[in-house]
Protein backbone atom coordinates (compact mmCIF):
# COMPACT_ATOMS: atom_id res chain seq x y z
CA UNK A 1 0.00 0.00 0.00
CA UNK A 2 2.37 3.09 -1.33
CA UNK A 3 -0.06 5.45 -2.16
CA UNK A 4 -1.48 7.36 1.51
CA UNK A 5 -4.45 7.95 0.87
CA UNK A 6 -5.69 4.09 -0.16
CA UNK A 7 -3.76 2.51 3.26
CA UNK A 8 -5.79 5.49 5.13
CA UNK A 9 -8.98 4.51 3.23
CA UNK A 10 -8.79 0.73 3.55
CA UNK A 11 -7.75 0.93 7.42
CA UNK A 12 -10.85 3.44 7.68
CA UNK A 13 -13.17 0.96 6.06
CA UNK A 14 -11.71 -2.31 7.90
CA UNK A 15 -11.50 -0.63 11.40
CA UNK A 16 -13.55 2.31 12.09
CA UNK A 17 -16.59 0.03 11.84
CA UNK A 18 -15.73 -1.98 14.90
CA UNK A 19 -15.47 0.83 16.79
CA UNK A 20 -18.81 0.81 19.06
CA UNK A 21 -17.43 -2.64 19.85
CA UNK A 22 -14.18 -2.16 20.88
CA UNK A 23 -15.60 1.01 22.89
CA UNK A 24 -18.51 -0.28 24.65
CA UNK A 25 -15.93 -3.46 25.79
CA UNK A 26 -13.45 -0.60 26.81
CA UNK A 27 -16.38 0.95 28.51
CA UNK A 28 -16.86 -1.99 30.49
CA UNK A 29 -13.32 -2.92 31.21
CA UNK A 30 -12.92 0.98 32.85
CA UNK A 31 -16.24 1.96 33.58
CA UNK A 32 -15.03 5.63 33.18
CA UNK A 33 -15.73 7.57 30.08
CA UNK A 34 -13.07 9.13 29.38
CA UNK A 35 -10.23 6.54 30.24
CA UNK A 36 -12.74 4.06 27.55
CA UNK A 37 -12.10 6.84 25.04
CA UNK A 38 -8.90 7.35 25.65
CA UNK A 39 -7.85 3.53 25.06
CA UNK A 40 -9.90 3.81 22.04
CA UNK A 41 -8.16 6.37 20.36
CA UNK A 42 -4.70 4.62 21.36
CA UNK A 43 -6.13 1.50 20.12
CA UNK A 44 -6.39 2.99 16.90
CA UNK A 45 -3.47 4.64 16.69
CA UNK A 46 -1.36 1.82 17.63
CA UNK A 47 -3.15 -0.13 14.59
CA UNK A 48 -2.36 2.60 11.84
CA UNK A 49 1.24 2.76 12.76
CA UNK A 50 1.19 -0.91 12.14
CA UNK A 51 -1.51 -1.69 9.28
CA UNK A 52 0.99 -2.47 7.08
CA UNK A 53 1.56 -5.67 9.09
CA UNK A 54 -2.18 -6.58 9.10
CA UNK A 55 -2.88 -9.06 6.35
CA UNK A 56 -6.03 -8.21 4.44
CA UNK A 57 -8.79 -10.96 4.99
CA UNK A 58 -7.29 -12.15 8.07
CA UNK A 59 -9.05 -11.49 11.55
CA UNK A 60 -9.52 -7.49 12.03
CA UNK A 61 -11.64 -8.18 15.81
CA UNK A 62 -9.61 -9.93 16.63
CA UNK A 63 -6.83 -7.93 15.86
CA UNK A 64 -7.93 -4.29 16.93
CA UNK A 65 -9.27 -6.02 20.24
CA UNK A 66 -5.52 -7.74 21.06
CA UNK A 67 -4.53 -3.99 20.45
CA UNK A 68 -7.03 -2.36 22.75
CA UNK A 69 -6.59 -5.23 25.55
CA UNK A 70 -2.92 -4.63 25.57
CA UNK A 71 -3.75 -0.98 25.86
CA UNK A 72 -6.05 -1.59 28.52
CA UNK A 73 -3.57 -3.99 30.58
CA UNK A 74 -0.66 -1.37 30.30
CA UNK A 75 -2.36 1.20 32.10
CA UNK A 76 -3.91 -0.76 34.81
CA UNK A 77 -1.29 -3.09 35.12
CA UNK A 78 1.78 -1.08 35.17
CA UNK A 79 0.44 1.60 36.41
CA UNK A 80 -1.17 -0.64 39.49
CA UNK A 81 -4.19 1.31 38.69
CA UNK A 82 -6.23 -2.18 38.33
CA UNK A 83 -9.80 -1.89 39.13
CA UNK A 84 -10.25 -2.93 42.60
CA UNK A 85 -10.87 -6.90 42.76
CA UNK A 86 -13.09 -8.06 45.37
CA UNK A 87 -12.69 -11.95 47.01
CA UNK A 88 -14.72 -14.19 45.04
CA UNK A 89 -16.58 -15.30 48.19
CA UNK A 90 -17.63 -12.03 48.36
CA UNK A 91 -19.30 -11.70 45.09
CA UNK A 92 -22.24 -13.47 45.90
CA UNK A 93 -23.23 -11.00 48.51
CA UNK A 94 -26.05 -8.05 47.11
CA UNK A 95 -23.69 -4.82 46.31
CA UNK A 96 -25.53 -1.55 47.37
CA UNK A 97 -27.20 1.17 45.52
CA UNK A 98 -24.83 3.50 46.49
CA UNK A 99 -23.17 1.95 43.33
CA UNK A 100 -25.34 2.74 40.82
CA UNK A 101 -24.78 6.15 40.78
CA UNK A 102 -21.02 6.03 39.26
CA UNK A 103 -22.90 3.25 37.05
CA UNK A 104 -25.89 6.18 36.28
CA UNK A 105 -22.74 8.35 35.12
CA UNK A 106 -21.20 6.27 33.19
CA UNK A 107 -23.75 5.09 31.02
CA UNK A 108 -26.70 7.42 30.92
CA UNK A 109 -30.11 5.95 31.50
CA UNK A 110 -30.47 3.67 28.81
CA UNK A 111 -29.23 1.01 31.06
CA UNK A 112 -30.96 -1.64 33.42
CA UNK A 113 -28.33 -1.83 36.52
CA UNK A 114 -28.74 -4.88 37.67
CA UNK A 115 -26.44 -7.01 35.10
CA UNK A 116 -24.51 -4.29 34.60
CA UNK A 117 -23.65 -4.03 38.21
CA UNK A 118 -22.87 -7.26 38.67
CA UNK A 119 -20.56 -7.34 35.43
CA UNK A 120 -18.92 -4.63 37.21
CA UNK A 121 -18.18 -6.40 39.84
CA UNK A 122 -16.81 -9.54 38.78
CA UNK A 123 -12.77 -10.25 38.34
CA UNK A 124 -11.42 -8.89 35.38
CA UNK A 125 -9.72 -12.06 35.17
CA UNK A 126 -13.37 -12.89 34.79
CA UNK A 127 -15.10 -10.24 33.15
CA UNK A 128 -12.50 -9.86 30.26
CA UNK A 129 -13.93 -13.50 28.76
CA UNK A 130 -17.77 -12.51 29.38
CA UNK A 131 -17.30 -9.38 27.49
CA UNK A 132 -15.43 -10.77 24.58
CA UNK A 133 -17.27 -14.39 23.81
CA UNK A 134 -20.82 -13.31 25.19
CA UNK A 135 -21.02 -9.71 24.52
CA UNK A 136 -18.78 -8.99 21.09
CA UNK A 137 -19.12 -12.70 19.69
CA UNK A 138 -15.79 -13.59 19.67
CA UNK A 139 -14.95 -17.25 19.45
CA UNK A 140 -13.14 -18.66 22.27
CA UNK A 141 -9.91 -19.02 19.68
CA UNK A 142 -10.05 -15.43 19.28
CA UNK A 143 -10.41 -14.82 23.10
CA UNK A 144 -7.40 -16.92 23.98
CA UNK A 145 -5.37 -15.33 21.02
CA UNK A 146 -6.55 -11.53 22.52
CA UNK A 147 -5.99 -12.65 25.67
CA UNK A 148 -2.80 -14.12 25.32
CA UNK A 149 -3.46 -17.46 27.30
CA UNK A 150 -4.71 -20.97 26.46
CA UNK A 151 -8.15 -21.79 25.00
CA UNK A 152 -8.32 -23.99 28.02
CA UNK A 153 -7.79 -21.17 30.20
CA UNK A 154 -10.27 -18.73 28.36
CA UNK A 155 -12.93 -21.85 28.88
CA UNK A 156 -12.20 -22.24 32.75
CA UNK A 157 -12.52 -18.11 32.99
CA UNK A 158 -15.58 -17.73 31.26
CA UNK A 159 -17.22 -21.14 33.61
CA UNK A 160 -16.30 -19.54 36.63
CA UNK A 161 -17.77 -15.84 35.36
CA UNK A 162 -20.88 -17.04 34.09
CA UNK A 163 -21.47 -19.28 37.33
CA UNK A 164 -20.93 -16.19 39.75
CA UNK A 165 -22.55 -13.86 37.11
CA UNK A 166 -25.43 -16.02 37.97
CA UNK A 167 -24.89 -16.41 41.74
CA UNK A 168 -25.05 -12.42 41.84
CA UNK A 169 -28.13 -12.03 39.76
CA UNK A 170 -29.92 -15.19 40.83
CA UNK A 171 -32.78 -13.17 42.69
CA UNK A 172 -33.19 -11.04 39.84
CA UNK A 173 -33.47 -14.11 37.55
CA UNK A 174 -35.90 -15.51 39.72
CA UNK A 175 -38.01 -11.71 39.80
CA UNK A 176 -37.65 -11.49 36.17
CA UNK A 177 -39.41 -15.31 36.03
CA UNK A 178 -36.40 -16.86 35.05
CA UNK A 179 -36.33 -20.54 36.75
CA UNK A 180 -39.70 -20.45 38.55
CA UNK A 181 -40.64 -24.01 37.17
CA UNK A 182 -37.49 -25.44 36.52
CA UNK A 183 -35.77 -27.55 39.33
CA UNK A 184 -34.51 -25.52 42.58
CA UNK A 185 -30.44 -25.77 42.85
CA UNK A 186 -29.74 -27.59 45.64
CA UNK B 1 -24.53 -24.42 41.47
CA UNK B 2 -21.81 -26.40 42.61
CA UNK B 3 -19.01 -28.72 41.25
CA UNK B 4 -19.60 -31.93 42.21
CA UNK B 5 -17.63 -34.92 41.08
CA UNK B 6 -20.79 -37.00 39.93
CA UNK B 7 -21.82 -34.10 37.82
CA UNK B 8 -20.81 -32.23 35.13
CA UNK B 9 -19.10 -28.99 35.81
CA UNK B 10 -17.68 -27.11 33.45
CA UNK B 11 -18.51 -30.05 31.01
CA UNK B 12 -22.06 -28.46 30.73
CA UNK B 13 -20.44 -25.00 29.08
CA UNK B 14 -19.38 -26.98 26.27
CA UNK B 15 -22.46 -28.60 25.79
CA UNK B 16 -24.17 -25.35 25.56
CA UNK B 17 -21.19 -23.79 23.10
CA UNK B 18 -21.10 -27.01 21.25
CA UNK B 19 -17.99 -27.86 21.64
CA UNK B 20 -17.96 -31.17 22.18
CA UNK B 21 -17.97 -33.75 19.39
CA UNK B 22 -20.97 -36.49 19.25
CA UNK B 23 -19.92 -38.88 21.22
CA UNK B 24 -19.19 -37.25 24.11
CA UNK B 25 -22.51 -34.99 23.50
CA UNK B 26 -24.43 -37.66 23.35
CA UNK B 27 -22.83 -38.91 27.15
CA UNK B 28 -23.81 -35.33 28.63
CA UNK B 29 -27.39 -35.45 27.04
CA UNK B 30 -28.25 -38.90 28.75
CA UNK B 31 -26.74 -37.71 32.24
CA UNK B 32 -29.15 -34.46 32.08
CA UNK B 33 -31.72 -36.79 31.78
CA UNK B 34 -31.55 -38.15 34.67
CA UNK B 35 -29.87 -35.44 36.71
CA UNK B 36 -32.21 -32.05 37.76
CA UNK B 37 -28.97 -30.55 39.72
CA UNK B 38 -26.90 -30.58 35.93
CA UNK B 39 -30.36 -29.28 34.13
CA UNK B 40 -30.54 -26.49 36.53
CA UNK B 41 -27.15 -25.39 36.19
CA UNK B 42 -27.11 -25.57 32.05
CA UNK B 43 -29.68 -23.46 32.56
CA UNK B 44 -28.23 -20.73 34.76
CA UNK B 45 -25.24 -20.82 32.54
CA UNK B 46 -28.01 -20.52 29.47
CA UNK B 47 -29.69 -17.82 30.86
CA UNK B 48 -26.35 -15.43 31.99
CA UNK B 49 -24.94 -15.63 28.24
CA UNK B 50 -28.40 -15.51 26.03
CA UNK B 51 -30.59 -13.15 28.59
CA UNK B 52 -28.26 -11.72 31.15
CA UNK B 53 -25.81 -10.41 28.69
CA UNK B 54 -28.40 -9.50 26.13
CA UNK B 55 -29.62 -7.02 28.15
CA UNK B 56 -26.44 -4.84 28.06
CA UNK B 57 -27.24 -1.62 26.13
CA UNK B 58 -25.36 -0.49 23.21
CA UNK B 59 -23.40 2.63 23.79
CA UNK B 60 -23.09 5.06 20.62
CA UNK B 61 -19.47 6.16 20.02
CA UNK B 62 -19.71 9.70 21.43
CA UNK B 63 -19.15 11.87 18.69
CA UNK B 64 -16.04 13.77 20.09
CA UNK B 65 -14.32 10.41 20.12
CA UNK B 66 -14.96 9.45 16.59
CA UNK B 67 -13.77 13.35 15.50
CA UNK B 68 -10.52 12.54 17.58
CA UNK B 69 -9.56 9.24 16.18
CA UNK B 70 -9.81 10.65 12.74
CA UNK B 71 -7.87 13.46 13.98
CA UNK B 72 -5.49 11.60 15.19
CA UNK B 73 -4.98 9.69 12.15
CA UNK B 74 -4.38 12.37 10.51
CA UNK B 75 -1.54 13.80 12.53
CA UNK B 76 0.47 10.03 11.95
CA UNK B 77 -0.19 10.74 8.20
CA UNK B 78 1.49 14.58 8.59
CA UNK B 79 4.29 13.01 10.20
CA UNK B 80 4.78 10.18 8.17
CA UNK B 81 4.56 12.46 5.54
CA UNK B 82 7.32 14.77 7.11
CA UNK B 83 9.73 11.36 7.71
CA UNK B 84 9.48 10.74 4.20
CA UNK B 85 9.86 13.98 2.66
CA UNK B 86 13.67 14.51 2.71
CA UNK B 87 14.36 11.25 1.36
CA UNK B 88 11.45 11.91 -1.23
CA UNK B 89 13.00 15.03 -2.25
CA UNK B 90 15.21 13.92 -4.84
CA UNK B 91 13.59 11.47 -6.72
CA UNK B 92 10.36 13.72 -6.58
CA UNK B 93 12.60 16.23 -8.86
CA UNK B 94 13.20 13.76 -11.25
CA UNK B 95 9.66 12.37 -11.38
CA UNK B 96 8.22 15.82 -11.53
CA UNK B 97 10.68 15.86 -14.96
CA UNK B 98 9.30 13.10 -16.11
CA UNK B 99 5.31 14.22 -15.54
CA UNK B 100 5.95 16.85 -17.46
CA UNK B 101 7.02 15.05 -20.50
CA UNK B 102 4.10 12.82 -19.92
CA UNK B 103 1.67 15.81 -19.89
CA UNK B 104 3.27 16.51 -23.10
CA UNK B 105 2.03 13.63 -24.34
CA UNK B 106 -1.39 13.04 -23.19
CA UNK B 107 -4.42 14.08 -24.55
CA UNK B 108 -6.08 16.87 -22.49
CA UNK B 109 -9.21 14.99 -22.15
CA UNK B 110 -7.78 12.70 -20.63
CA UNK B 111 -8.67 13.75 -16.80
CA UNK B 112 -9.79 10.86 -15.56
CA UNK B 113 -8.38 12.28 -11.81
CA UNK B 114 -10.74 15.47 -11.59
CA UNK B 115 -13.01 16.40 -8.37
CA UNK B 116 -16.05 14.93 -9.77
CA UNK B 117 -14.63 11.97 -10.82
CA UNK B 118 -13.34 11.55 -7.71
CA UNK B 119 -16.78 12.45 -6.02
CA UNK B 120 -18.90 9.74 -7.87
CA UNK B 121 -16.11 7.46 -6.70
CA UNK B 122 -16.55 8.40 -3.40
CA UNK B 123 -20.22 7.84 -3.68
CA UNK B 124 -19.79 4.38 -5.19
CA UNK B 125 -17.17 3.95 -2.22
CA UNK B 126 -19.77 4.48 0.05
CA UNK B 127 -23.04 2.26 -1.60
CA UNK B 128 -20.29 -0.38 -1.97
CA UNK B 129 -19.67 -0.04 1.73
CA UNK B 130 -15.85 0.28 1.36
CA UNK B 131 -16.30 3.58 2.71
CA UNK B 132 -17.33 3.66 6.24
CA UNK B 133 -18.52 6.61 7.98
CA UNK B 134 -17.02 8.04 11.07
CA UNK B 135 -20.14 8.84 13.51
CA UNK B 136 -23.58 7.49 12.86
CA UNK B 137 -26.38 9.75 13.33
CA UNK B 138 -29.76 10.70 11.94
CA UNK B 139 -28.97 14.23 14.42
CA UNK B 140 -28.03 17.08 12.41
CA UNK B 141 -26.42 18.73 14.95
CA UNK B 142 -24.30 16.37 16.62
CA UNK B 143 -22.68 15.57 13.13
CA UNK B 144 -22.03 19.42 12.76
CA UNK B 145 -20.87 18.86 16.34
CA UNK B 146 -18.56 15.91 15.19
CA UNK B 147 -16.72 17.97 12.40
CA UNK B 148 -16.45 20.93 14.24
CA UNK B 149 -14.73 18.67 17.04
CA UNK B 150 -12.85 16.86 14.17
CA UNK B 151 -11.17 20.06 13.13
CA UNK B 152 -12.49 21.02 9.96
CA UNK B 153 -10.71 23.62 8.33
CA UNK B 154 -14.03 26.00 7.08
CA UNK B 155 -17.63 26.92 8.48
CA UNK B 156 -19.98 24.30 7.28
CA UNK B 157 -23.40 23.66 7.52
CA UNK B 158 -25.23 19.66 7.92
CA UNK B 159 -28.10 19.88 5.67
CA UNK B 160 -32.50 19.47 7.43
CA UNK B 161 -33.31 17.11 4.43
CA UNK B 162 -35.94 15.56 6.34
CA UNK B 163 -38.81 17.85 4.26
CA UNK B 164 -37.83 16.10 1.35
CA UNK B 165 -37.66 12.20 2.78
CA UNK B 166 -34.03 12.49 2.88
CA UNK B 167 -32.93 10.79 5.99
CA UNK B 168 -29.72 11.82 7.62
CA UNK B 169 -27.55 8.50 8.30
CA UNK B 170 -24.07 10.17 9.22
CA UNK B 171 -20.84 12.03 8.22
CA UNK B 172 -16.71 11.42 8.29
CA UNK B 173 -13.97 13.96 8.27
CA UNK B 174 -13.10 12.96 4.65
CA UNK B 175 -10.12 13.90 1.99
CA UNK B 176 -10.79 14.77 -1.48
CA UNK B 177 -8.02 14.08 -4.11
CA UNK B 178 -6.08 15.49 -0.70
CA UNK B 179 -8.33 18.35 0.68
CA UNK B 180 -10.35 17.89 3.81
CA UNK B 181 -13.84 17.20 2.85
CA UNK B 182 -16.84 17.25 4.88
CA UNK B 183 -18.88 14.17 4.22
CA UNK B 184 -22.53 13.19 5.53
CA UNK B 185 -24.80 10.84 3.96
CA UNK B 186 -28.82 10.25 3.42
CA UNK B 187 -30.66 7.64 3.15
CA UNK B 188 -33.76 8.59 0.60
CA UNK B 189 -37.18 7.04 -0.85
CA UNK B 190 -36.51 3.87 -2.48
CA UNK B 191 -33.08 3.35 -0.71
CA UNK B 192 -31.30 5.82 -2.29
CA UNK B 193 -28.32 6.82 -1.06
CA UNK B 194 -27.67 10.72 -1.27
CA UNK B 195 -23.58 12.01 -0.25
CA UNK B 196 -22.75 15.55 0.16
CA UNK B 197 -19.37 16.92 0.77
CA UNK B 198 -18.13 20.80 1.38
CA UNK B 199 -14.79 21.49 0.62
CA UNK B 200 -13.18 24.50 0.36
CA UNK B 201 -11.94 25.39 -3.42
CA UNK B 202 -13.37 27.81 -6.29
CA UNK B 203 -16.67 26.01 -8.91
CA UNK B 204 -14.33 27.52 -11.52
CA UNK B 205 -11.82 25.17 -11.09
CA UNK B 206 -14.01 22.30 -11.81
CA UNK B 207 -13.60 20.71 -15.41
CA UNK B 208 -16.33 21.34 -18.03
CA UNK B 209 -19.69 20.45 -16.71
CA UNK B 210 -22.41 17.95 -18.90
CA UNK B 211 -25.10 21.16 -17.59
CA UNK B 212 -25.14 24.27 -16.06
CA UNK B 213 -28.12 25.42 -13.87
CA UNK B 214 -28.83 28.94 -12.57
CA UNK B 215 -31.56 29.43 -9.93
CA UNK B 216 -31.90 32.35 -7.57
CA UNK B 217 -28.86 33.72 -8.85
CA UNK B 218 -26.88 30.42 -7.94
CA UNK B 219 -24.77 28.45 -10.63
CA UNK B 220 -24.94 25.06 -10.27
CA UNK B 221 -22.24 22.79 -12.65
CA UNK B 222 -24.58 19.37 -13.05
CA UNK B 223 -22.17 16.15 -14.04
CA UNK B 224 -23.35 12.99 -14.74
CA UNK B 225 -20.93 9.61 -14.30
CA UNK B 226 -22.91 6.51 -15.06
CA UNK B 227 -26.16 6.29 -12.86
CA UNK B 228 -24.71 9.29 -10.79
CA UNK B 229 -25.71 12.82 -10.75
CA UNK B 230 -23.49 15.57 -9.29
CA UNK B 231 -24.43 18.68 -8.67
CA UNK B 232 -21.69 21.48 -7.36
CA UNK B 233 -22.43 25.12 -6.06
CA UNK B 234 -20.16 27.61 -4.50
CA UNK B 235 -20.80 29.31 -1.13
CA UNK B 236 -18.21 31.79 -0.18
CA UNK B 237 -14.89 29.76 0.43
CA UNK B 238 -16.54 26.57 0.34
CA UNK B 239 -17.66 23.98 -2.66
CA UNK B 240 -20.81 21.74 -1.66
CA UNK B 241 -21.77 18.93 -4.30
CA UNK B 242 -24.10 16.66 -4.07
CA UNK B 243 -24.17 12.76 -5.83
CA UNK B 244 -26.97 10.13 -5.93
CA UNK B 245 -28.36 7.64 -8.55
CA UNK B 246 -31.26 9.50 -7.74
CA UNK B 247 -33.48 10.82 -10.61
CA UNK B 248 -31.08 13.62 -11.81
CA UNK B 249 -33.62 16.48 -12.04
CA UNK B 250 -34.68 15.42 -7.92
CA UNK B 251 -30.70 15.77 -7.24
CA UNK B 252 -30.68 18.72 -8.68
CA UNK B 253 -33.85 20.23 -6.74
CA UNK B 254 -32.61 18.94 -3.91
CA UNK B 255 -29.76 21.33 -4.57
CA UNK B 256 -32.05 24.23 -5.25
CA UNK B 257 -33.69 24.14 -2.39
CA UNK B 258 -30.42 23.53 -0.05
CA UNK B 259 -27.81 26.28 -1.60
CA UNK B 260 -27.66 29.88 -0.01
CA UNK B 261 -26.34 32.66 -2.01
CA UNK B 262 -23.27 34.11 0.62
Amino acid sequence: MSDPDERRRQFESIALPLMQGLYNTSLRLTADGDEAADIVQETFLRAYRTFDNFRPGTNARAWLFTILYSVFANRYHEAKRRPRMEAVEELEAPAGPESDIALVAAWGSRWNPEVERALRRLPEDFRTPLLLIDVEGLSYEEAAAVLGCAVGTVGSRLFRGRKLLYAMLQEYAHQAGYGKHSAPDP
Amino acid sequence: MTDNASHLGATLQDLLDERLDAARQTEVLTHLAGCPQCRSELEALRWVRDVALKQLPVEDVPPALAARVVAALDVTDKQTVRRGWRRRTMAAAVLAAAAVVLLLLVSPSSNGDTLPNAVARDFVAYRDGTLPLTLHTSDVAAVERFFVAGGAPFAMRVFDLGMMQYQLVGGRLHRLRGRPSALFVYSGPGDRNLVCQMYEGQLADLPRSDDVREHNGITFRVYRAGTVTLVFWQEGPVVCVLASDADAEAVIQLAYAKAVKV
